[in-house]
């Protein structure tokens, strides 16, 4: 730059040029420090060839006006800064302009003084550039606004922020506001194209602007609140059962989150702890929370159609408890034997068979729901029978107490869990017990039928594995292949036992039948 | 001190750069540093030895004086090298010191109290008065750095030459520098 020619064409042309850089060069430092912004750490010495306009480089914030999206000065256009201080949060609206900086290249006023401004040297115009530059630069930090921009950098939660506007015309201040400002005119700087002029009006004092630190600080969205996703380590969740949740969380979410049925290796939250997973937005809602924190307003915004893990939850409350307590705390589903799922209260057949047959029914029930699960994430989207479609298939869980027809019939269902009746005997006997026959006859049908449904549905079950299940890579889907595997497993055996438990009652029923009838046969006269 | 004398040469210093901005707590101004290491070390030497001179001679008024100048061969030949300083620019800084007053013998805690606190009121107020002077000060330094420009001499690679004057132990009654009488004589 210092060797800007002087001669001729060039010369002109080169004046132009530094007028124009001269402009740029004085908003980006009026808007360096009165643009508050996060304290950065110290810019890097390296310069860029044209931040050395003027032997002054100027760092932060980023080069004019692209970075602001201001639009580049129009050359022989003045430009001028407002800088307000305006009511915090209103978007700069109600802010009065407490400084006001002019850069303007005033053309000659007649032809003898364009003449003699032509003869000016392009390098002694530059000089004297470089120093109302230091000049303007300097005196950006005495002024008073240079201390709230200091403290509104430091702090932003201030009721005051500083605001600026960039025009090319000044809007005229009222007779009160002229008379409240004081101005300063810098020496101007005579160039070919004109004398380059510097001004600033500035309030004396900002002592009216009671700047105090609000105690409503901006809204802001803390990404990592406790109890949130990104606060706690996440955990690869298997695409298997993710797919369970349909669309009902945004896919980059479900594999962060483990998921309530998920197997004991994944879930890592105490119950106590998964109450702090409120979900306050869709998109942190957590499946694995224990019921409470599903309440119904929680429920509520998700769509319909989409399924569990809130239909499990559902499913626990309004039925049976044990269930809910096993998808919701695996551990103990999983490693010990769920309690009976009879109450007090409810009404129940012998205790006799309830221990075994109950523990075994419920367990199954349980296991049902843990197989639903698996058939979940292989066939989605069944509805159940139950008419909230959120509950989705898994309102045919529902029914385990008091199996329907059309829910037995549920292919998806394995298990078609009845209530135990009292023992009956065989049906279709014509014996004069006629009442104890049809309550055995009907008992007897059933349980017939349910056994009859029971191995229908075991014959006629998907594959506990299906090949079409996509294949899990990461270890986490691989330890949750395996531990539901084996759960799956277990599950088949215990409904092969309970088909044995069931073709023994058969068979004692049957018995106390044919003892019946001989008993009463040698009663007949 | 340092406040005024980096304001002049930042104005001054026509070289390329690299702005420092430098707070100065006890009067809550900001002014600007080149980034000249060379340069801010040689600031803090003078003032350190005018800090000195400051406490050797209390509440003595005196001055600082900034020069920029040329160096040219006097007479080139061949038996003689001397060199011609021809000042462009000279700063003077008069200054003032004044000495704290020592605090009288007090009687009681309270008495001491209301002493001290009296004491941090004046010295308070006498700080923020002199912080405004300060500044009034960078408005001149402006203002004078802006007004003649023309005599500056052409940018180099380098700052321009210069030279902090303080006064020296050798100092006159008349106030007069041993230094710039030397350099009458020389010149």
């Amino acid at each position: 730059m210092s060797s800007m020619s002087d001669s001729g064409s060039s010369g002109r042309a080169g004046a132009e040029l530094m007028v124009e850089q001269f402009h740029l060069k004085v908003l980006h430092a009026v808007l360096a420090v009165r643009g508050p912004r996060p304290l950065t750490p110290a810019a890097s010495a390296s310069f860029r060839r044209r931040d050395r306009w003027f032997h002054l480089p100027l760092h932060d914030p980023p080069p004019l006006p692209a970075a602001e999206g201001l639009e580049a000065p129009t050359p022989g256009e003045p430009l001028v800064v407002d800088i307000h201080l305006a009511p915090a949060g209103g978007g700069g609206a109600g802010g009065e302009v407490v400084e006001r900086w002019t850069v303007a290249c005033e053309p000659w006023p007649d032809a003898a003084a364009a003449a003699a401004g032509e003869g000016i040297a392009v390098n002694r115009a530059y000089k004297r550039c470089m120093t109302l530059l230091r000049s303007v630069y300097a005196t950006l930090r005495l002024l008073p606004a240079y201390r709230v921009f200091r403290l509104l950098c430091a702090n932003q939660s201030y009721n005051y922020e500083m605001v600026h506007h960039v025009r090319s015309f000044a809007v005229p201040f009222s007779r009160v506001d002229e008379a409240a400002m004081r101005s300063y005119r810098f020496v101007p700087v005579e160039t070919q194209p004109g004398r380059l002029v510097v001004s600033v009006q500035y309030l004396p004092s900002l002592a009216a602007f009671n700047l105090e630190i609000s105690s409503l600080s901006s809204s802001m969205l803390i990404p990592d609140y406790v109890g949130s996703p990104a606060a706690e380590p996440m955990r690869a969740f298997p695409a298997s059962l993710t797919e369970a949740t349909g669309s009902a969380f945004p896919p980059f979410y479900q594999p962060q989150r483990p998921h309530s049925w998920a197997p004991p290796a994944l879930w890592s939250h105490a119950p106590a702890q998964q109450a702090r997973f409120s979900p306050p937005q869709l998109l942190y809602a957590s499946p694995t929370p224990s019921p409470p924190n599903f309440t119904s307003g929680y429920l509520q915004p998700r769509p319909k159609g989409e399924s569990a893990p809130i239909s499990i939850v559902h499913v626990g409350e309004r039925r049976n408890p044990v269930p809910h307590q096993i998808v919701l705390e695996p551990t103990r589903g999983f490693m010990l034997p769920p309690p009976s799922p009879r109450r007090v209260g409810e009404t129940g057949t012998a205790s006799a068979q309830q221990s075994p047959s109950e523990i075994s029914r419920s367990f199954g029930r349980a296991d049902g729901l843990r197989m639903m699960d698996a058939y979940a994430s292989l066939s989605p989207g069944r509805k159940g029978k139950d008419s909230k479609d959120e509950s989705g298939r898994f309102s045919a869980l529902s029914s385990c107490d008091s199996p329907r027809r059309d829910d037995i019939d549920d292919a998806d269902y394995p298990f078609a869990v009845d209530d135990v009746d009292p023992p009956t005997f065989q049906p279709g006997s014509s014996d004069g017990k006629e009442a104890r026959d049809q309550a055995s006859s009907s008992s007897h049908k059933s349980q017939d039928a349910a056994v009859g449904s029971l191995v229908h549905l075991l014959r006629s079950a998907r594959p506990l594995r299906d090949s079409n299940c996509p294949s899990q890579t990461s270890t986490a889907e691989s330890n949750q292949a395996a531990s539901t595997s084996s759960v799956v497993s277990r599950r088949k055996s215990d409904a092969l036992e309970e088909l044995q438990s069931f073709k023994e009652i058969k068979e004692r029923l049957l018995s106390r039948s044919r003892s019946a009838k001989q008993q009463e046969s040698p009663e007949k006269p | 001190m340092r406040c005024i004398l980096h304001t002049i040469f930042f104005h001054r210093t026509l070289t390329l750069v690299r702005p420092k901005d430098v707070d100065c707590g006890l009067f809550e101004i900001t002014y600007v540093q080149c980034g000249l290491a060379d340069l801010e070390k040689e600031v803090d030497e003078k003032i350190n030895q005018f800090i000195a001179w400051v406490e050797k001679h209390p509440n003595r008024r005196s001055q600082v004086c900034l020069s920029f100048f040329d160096e040219k061969n006097k007479n080139p030949c061949w038996f003689s090298n001397k060199t011609e300083r021809i000042y462009w620019e000279q700063w003077f800084i008069n200054l003032h010191v004044i000495s704290p007053k020592g605090h009288g013998k007090s009687h009681s805690s309270k008495a001491t109290t209301d002493l001290g606190g009296k004491a941090l009121e004046e010295t308070s107020s006498r700080r923020a008065a002199l912080g405004l002077l300060i500044q009034e000060v960078l408005f001149q330094i402006i203002n004078f750095a802006n007004e003649k420009k023309d005599h500056i001499p052409l940018i180099s690679d380098r700052i321009f030459n210069h030279e902090i004057m303080i006064p020296s132990s050798s100092d006159s009654v008349f106030g007069w520098n041993a230094d710039v009488l030397r350099r009458v004589l020389n010149s």
